[in-house]
């Protein structure tokens, strides 16, 4: 096969600063003849010598920090501006998603943009005609298609938007941070057309997200871009992985920076700290998978408080709620002082990722006496192999595979395992 | 300049569609609608038609309106679609950043937009000339010519003035200055006949006057509002001494302003 995007040591520099005005040019021009020497303003490098082949048909995600160079190298792909040394060859023609309703006229009715926005990304006034109703249909726009796009809803342009680019015919599709649009309806509809494009039309397609999650289901191949030059290339998984195990270190001291989001505080108690034990009970911050741990929780309750119960939540770092360990059923009393407890759980069963806890405390009823998230960010490591066997989502659930449920059950389920069962879910439940 | 024109006929869908958005976009929520465009060139040659009753302006054996709005016609069409175009790159910023085409579609939309109005204008002029008995003889054939004239001088203006715009806007803050002077150097108040006679056959500045009327038609205006004028009004084909001079001019211009152009254009996207 052949490249049908190629870059070979593309660099692309920005020069940094504010254009010079007139009078500040002639007083340099004067400092310059007097033998004064200016130092040149150093140009930033969005790209550093960046080599990629990009092989028809192949979806491929590109993803990175925020600064890492990904939309300056969509933009150098889309042939917006210009790569500052090295060359980019592409062969085909380029439907740019860079930012859906780029070129919509707030003036113009939903079908007088669909043409002026159709032609603008290169569409045949005839092509157009053709696939009219299906793009109106595709952003269920049908009763407002007459009326000026600047009485439409935010959501509704960027139906329209997406409704027009993703009709586009072309061999190469670019989709810059597009996929988050419109209500949770239209967001599925939306994947589901990309997933159409991707897997169905054989296009070739490239995709800036900081949604990982999406370019790992999305991608069969991604590029992990840091400081303008590829640190990582191959399976989606393996450089998702990369990437989080490399953001982790910037969430952590955000998270430090940012420190806690509480969304409830009272003046029932003063919050000290939660903090995560590993196996060997050493403090950390990070713990392996599946490997047993232990969540401390401190606090000082400033007056007698009754019936209180806890919930320590993990959530991952875009805020997805994934567990809250909880004591609803059984409040209890505190005195005034210091408190402490513990949540031990047998085997962390998130799959390797940074998280973070919410702490709620308060009564069962609903009362919150504490409530706050983004605490204590953490990372679970893999302990080997762990990757390959399971691939996508948040967590393992332990369980077993029959191979051979077609043919008649060898023994019945051994009821001492049924016990064991029970003994380890209590185990997972706080000790006080 | 040959690849101006392949990327004009490659994109005439899109430079079409742009054009009839500028258009629709313009009038849509104005209750005068097209109106507009007629009504500068009319507000002007009032204001022309009052000035002349007191300062006296020989407009020869064509009514003085008649002459004046023939002259305004070719004049607007040229003014505005320059100084559109020198906007043009800067005001599609957003376009510019997210989606490429060749960047000539601006300065070539901004001109066939104000072609249309220079149509409407036209129609005003028929009628104009249908009221004072004018009729047109076969010599108005050349007016097509003499608009393409005068939209390549407008390009010639518009595509450096835009790109250059896109790194200092002093030229889009120049501009209007520059064409308001240019409008009392061109023969749109009074005919060309009367610089011509007071120049070539008076010699009203000595020695100089044959040097100083080369200058005047340096303007490629002066020769494309007088050609006009002759081909509609008068019957004549336009006088090619006039002309020369700014044809001459247009053509060395142009297509170094359009490679100026083709040069800057790829650091639209960075610098706009």
């Amino acid at each position: 096969m052949t490249a049908i995007i190629r870059f070979d040591e593309v660099t692309k520099e920005f020069g940094l600063g504010q254009l010079q005005t007139f009078r500040h040019a002639a007083v340099q021009l004067a400092q310059r003849m007097r033998g004064v020497k200016i130092p040149k303003p150093q140009p930033f490098c969005a790209l550093r010598e960046v080599d990629l082949a990009i092989e028809a048909g192949e979806v491929v995600g590109i993803i990175g920090q925020n600064g890492a160079g990904k939309s300056t190298l969509l933009k150098l792909l889309a042939n917006i501006s210009q790569p500052t040394r090295g060359r980019i060859t592409v062969q085909g023609r380029i439907a740019p998603l860079i930012e859906v309703g780029a070129g919509l006229v707030q003036d113009l009715t939903g079908r007088e943009n669909i043409y002026v926005n159709g032609v603008i990304l290169g569409m045949r006034k005839r092509e157009i005609d053709r696939r009219l109703d299906e793009i109106v249909s595709f952003a269920e726009l049908e009763q407002f298609i007459d009326t000026p796009i600047k009485r439409y809803s935010s959501g509704m342009q960027i139906r329209l938007g997406f409704s027009i680019a993703t009709c586009v015919e072309s061999e190469i599709l670019i989709v810059d941070e597009v996929l988050a649009v419109g209500d949770l309806a239209f967001q599925r509809k939306c994947f589901d057309r990309m997933e159409d494009l991707i897997k169905r039309q054989n296009r070739t397609v490239l995709i800036v997200s900081h949604n990982v999650r999406q370019i790992e289901r999305l991608c069969d191949r991604a590029i992990l871009l840091e400081r303008g030059q590829v640190v990582k290339d191959g399976e989606p998984t393996d450089v998702c992985a990369a990437f989080y195990d490399r953001s982790n270190e910037k969430i952590k001291s955000e998270a430090v920076r940012l420190g806690q989001r509480a969304l409830t505080v009272t003046d029932d108690l003063v919050f000290q700290k939660v903090e995560l034990f590993d196996d060997q009970d050493r403090p950390a911050d990070r713990v392996a998978f599946l490997k047993p741990c232990r969540i401390r929780l401190k606090f000082e309750a400033r007056h007698r408080l009754r019936g209180i119960a806890f919930m320590i939540g993990i959530h991952t770092t875009d805020f997805v709620y994934v567990t809250s360990n909880n004591t609803m059923d059984r409040p209890i009393d505190i005195p005034p002082g210091t408190k402490t407890i513990d949540l031990r759980l047998d085997a962390m069963r998130l799959l390797p990722g940074a998280y973070s806890f919410r702490i709620w405390i308060g009564t069962p009823e609903g009362r919150a006496s504490y409530d706050a998230e983004n605490l204590c960010t953490f990372q679970v490591t893999s302990s080997g192999g762990v990757r390959g066997r399971q691939q996508f989502g948040v967590v393992h659930l332990d369980g077993s595979f029959d191979l051979h449920a077609d043919e008649p059950a060898k023994a019945p389920l051994d009821p001492r395992i049924a016990a064991l069962d029970a003994r380890a879910d209590a185990q997972s439940q706080f000790h006080r | 300049m040959i690849s101006l024109i392949r990327h004009a006929a490659n994109h005439r869908e899109l430079i079409a569609t742009l054009a009839w958005k500028n258009i629709i976009v313009r009038y849509k929520q104005a209750y005068l609608g097209v109106a507009w465009s007629v009504l500068k060139p009319v507000m002007f040659m009032l204001i022309f038609m009052m000035m002349r009753s007191f300062v006296g302006i020989d407009s020869g054996p064509v009514p003085y309106p008649l002459l004046t709005f023939a002259a305004l016609a070719p004049w607007i069409l040229f003014q505005e679609s320059a100084s559109e175009g020198i906007h043009s790159v800067v005001s599609n910023a957003l376009l510019i950043k997210k989606i490429y085409f060749p960047r000539e579609v601006f300065p070539l939309t901004a001109v066939v937009t104000k072609l249309v109005e220079f149509g409407i204008n036209c129609m005003i002029l028929a009628v104009m000339m249908a009221w004072y008995h004018v009729v047109p003889t076969w010599q108005i054939l050349w007016v097509p010519a003499l608009v393409l004239y005068a939209l390549l001088a407008s390009l010639a203006i518009s595509l450096a003035g835009s790109a250059l715009n896109v790194y200092y806007r002093d030229i889009a803050a120049a501009m209007p200055v520059a064409l308001s002077l240019m409008m009392y150097v061109s023969p749109i108040i009074y005919p060309l006949e009367l610089v011509k006679t007071k120049l070539l056959v008076q010699h009203a500045a000595g020695a100089w006057s044959g040097l100083l009327f080369d200058l005047y038609t340096l303007n490629p205006l002066a020769g494309i509002i007088d050609g006009f004028q002759r081909a509609v009004l008068k019957g004549l084909s336009p006088d090619w001494d006039v002309i020369a001079h700014g044809l001459l001019v247009t053509t060395i211009v142009l297509p170094f302003s359009y490679a100026y152009f083709k040069k800057a254009e790829a650091y639209f996207a960075d610098v706009i």
